[in-house]
């Protein structure tokens, strides 16, 4: 048993090894998106951008594309509003257990297996008689992301200080004008992040897609066809522009949502 | 100007903004959970399905050995996924809490990042570094150390547990770490100073104390391992497919059963809950 300075070392060491474990099958991808053999071996023969083009250049890509931004877009609108809503409303009721209770019930979609979201989705539209397609898959887009726009927004909302809001009302403002023009602006930019959270989360959903798409595209669920064909170096091009977009997404919501500092 | 009727204060208060989500969670959420579960007592004639009430699907899911050979195998991948992770959890928010303290929260930040590199991407990568001609084989060959490729690093539950505790780690380390905030540095150093031993404090605080971490973290790795069907169908071989396959396909396969696959999820849910009390009570033993 060492002093402080070796355990400091163990876990240093410790962290490094699971950092290196959760990130090197992605530096994988993105290593082999640019290398002139198809086969994913060493030692790497050349660089190429020929992947990407073949990739990019596929018409079924271009739809799935297409497919894949119109559910981010409604996904990250509709799950940003309402959720964003919804912890509005959370956070102003009085009662804590009814709170928590609440907080607890709004992120379900998120604990049950996706599997059986899924499959839950496709037998209530069966059930309706309508048929799988973009929309089916929106719902659930919208079901699955909403969680994670409730959690963000609750947690930035439980240390936003109501006090304005009263100052406000004592001058003399409606409820509405309060809203518009000191709420509103004040929490703007955590909706947005948990929007742009939403779109990120909706960009890569597969599973609920996969059930209730039907025969439409998206870009996971064309990607997943090229997987199950076998090994194939577009699919290393799509995850690195798939993965750089998801990044980009996530770290502005972070910036956006971040607390802070008093 | 928007003022609020007197006669309905509850306008004012915070019904009104949860009332569109609390809507959508019922119509899309609550009522299709209750059509799976009504269906899963439907069976299936031809190609349409009859209503009704009939164990039979369940009946066929405790019966049939296929399923529960694949029932048993889900189990296993799921509680060994979830027994190598959580540990591991554990270990990294100790070091990242207490050890590494302020930067831990960075490195927090960037663990969890990795989650949104792509799910199938994440999986698909695996198969690349651990396929016969993998990134793993070819170094290995390359070092000199093994002449023929291993076999059972890819197609096997080996490759399976692998890939799925790559996947939930994150998942695993985040409610474990977000326990530990609650425990103070120095409790531990009191204890240290006081005499005990690593042991007893891990045993007397830290396990105690970031008990729902640990509680969450479980339920997170073995729930998501045992309801993946993507990682068994690209990293697994026909001998290591889950239920989450069988489930799966019985909705978009060729001769699919919409009833008798919705049983199947439900009965996955109650052996989960089942193992998850069970699990529960032993760590509760253990942190006596």
């Amino acid at each position: 048993m060492g002093g402080p300075m070796s355990s400091r070392v163990w876990a240093i060491g410790f962290v490094a090894l699971a950092l290196i474990w959760l990130y090197v099958p992605i530096l994988v991808i993105v290593l082999f998106s640019f290398t002139t053999s198809p086969r994913l071996s060493l030692p790497i023969e050349g660089v190429t951008l020929e992947w990407y083009g073949k990739a990019l250049s596929d018409p079924l890509m271009t739809t799935a594309l297409a497919n894949s931004l119109t559910l981010a877009a409604v996904t990250a609108t509709v799950a940003g509003l309402l959720g964003a809503a919804f912890a509005f409303g959370l956070v102003a009721l009085k009662r804590q257990r009814l709170r928590t209770g609440l907080l607890a019930a709004s992120v379900l979609p998120a604990i049950v297996p996706l599997l059986v979201i899924g499959i839950a989705l496709a037998v209530f539209f069966r059930g309706l008689g309508m048929p799988q397609g973009m929309f089916n898959a929106a719902m659930g887009h919208i079901l699955v992301c909403m969680p994670f726009v409730i959690l963000t927004m609750n947690a930035r909302l439980e240390t936003f200080d109501f006090s304005v809001l009263d100052a406000a009302r004592d001058l003399g403002a409606s409820p509405y004008q309060a809203f518009r023009d000191i709420t509103f602006p004040l929490i703007r930019p955590s909706v947005l992040g948990s929007a742009l959270l939403a779109a990120a989360l909706s960009l890569d959903e597969f599973v609920v897609t996969w059930f209730n798409i039907g025969n439409r595209l998206t870009v996971p669920v064309l990607v997943w066809g090229w997987m199950r064909r076998g090994v194939d170096p577009s699919i290393n091009a799509i995850a690195t522009l798939l993965l750089s977009l998801l990044i980009a997404l996530v770290l502005t919501a972070g910036l956006l949502t971040q607390k802070k500092k008093p | 100007m928007m003022k609020a009727d007197p006669a309905l204060p509850w306008l004012r208060g915070p019904v009104v903004p949860m009332l569109p989500a609390a809507l959508f969670y019922g119509l899309f959420f609550a009522l299709p959970m209750l059509a799976l579960f009504v269906l899963s007592f439907w069976t299936v004639s031809g190609f349409t399905l009859v209503p009704g009430f009939s164990l039979e699907n369940y009946e066929k899911i405790f019966t049939s050995r296929l399923h529960r050979i694949v029932m048993e195998r889900t189990i296993t991948v799921a509680t060994i996924t979830a027994m190598v992770i959580v540990p591991l959890a554990f270990a990294l928010a100790y070091a990242m809490r207490f050890v590494l303290e302020r930067r831990g929260a960075l490195i927090l930040q960037i663990v969890l990042l990795s989650l949104f590199s792509g799910y199938l991407v994440r999986i698909y990568a695996w198969r690349t570094i651990l396929g016969r001609q993998g990134l793993l084989n070819t170094a290995l060959q390359w070092a000199g150390l093994i002449d023929e490729p291993l076999e059972f690093l890819i197609y096997s539950n080996f490759a399976v547990i692998i890939t799925l505790s790559g996947l939930l780690l994150p998942l695993a380390v985040l409610p474990i770490y977000s326990a530990m905030l609650n425990i103070s540095k120095d409790y531990l150093e009191a204890a240290h100073d006081l005499g005990a031993s690593r042991f007893f404090v891990l045993r007397t605080i830290l396990i105690p104390m970031s008990m729902a971490g640990l509680r969450t973290a479980f339920a997170f790795a073995f729930l998501l391992a045992a309801g993946d069907f993507v990682t068994p169908q690209l990293v697994g071989g026909s001998q290591s497919l889950l239920i989450g396959n069988v489930v799966a396909d019985q909705f978009r396969g060729i001769g699919s059963n919409w009833p008798l696959g919705a049983a199947m999820s439900f009965v996955i849910v109650a052996v989960m809950l089942t193992l998850y009390l069970a699990v529960m009570r032993i760590l509760k033993w253990v942190a006596r």
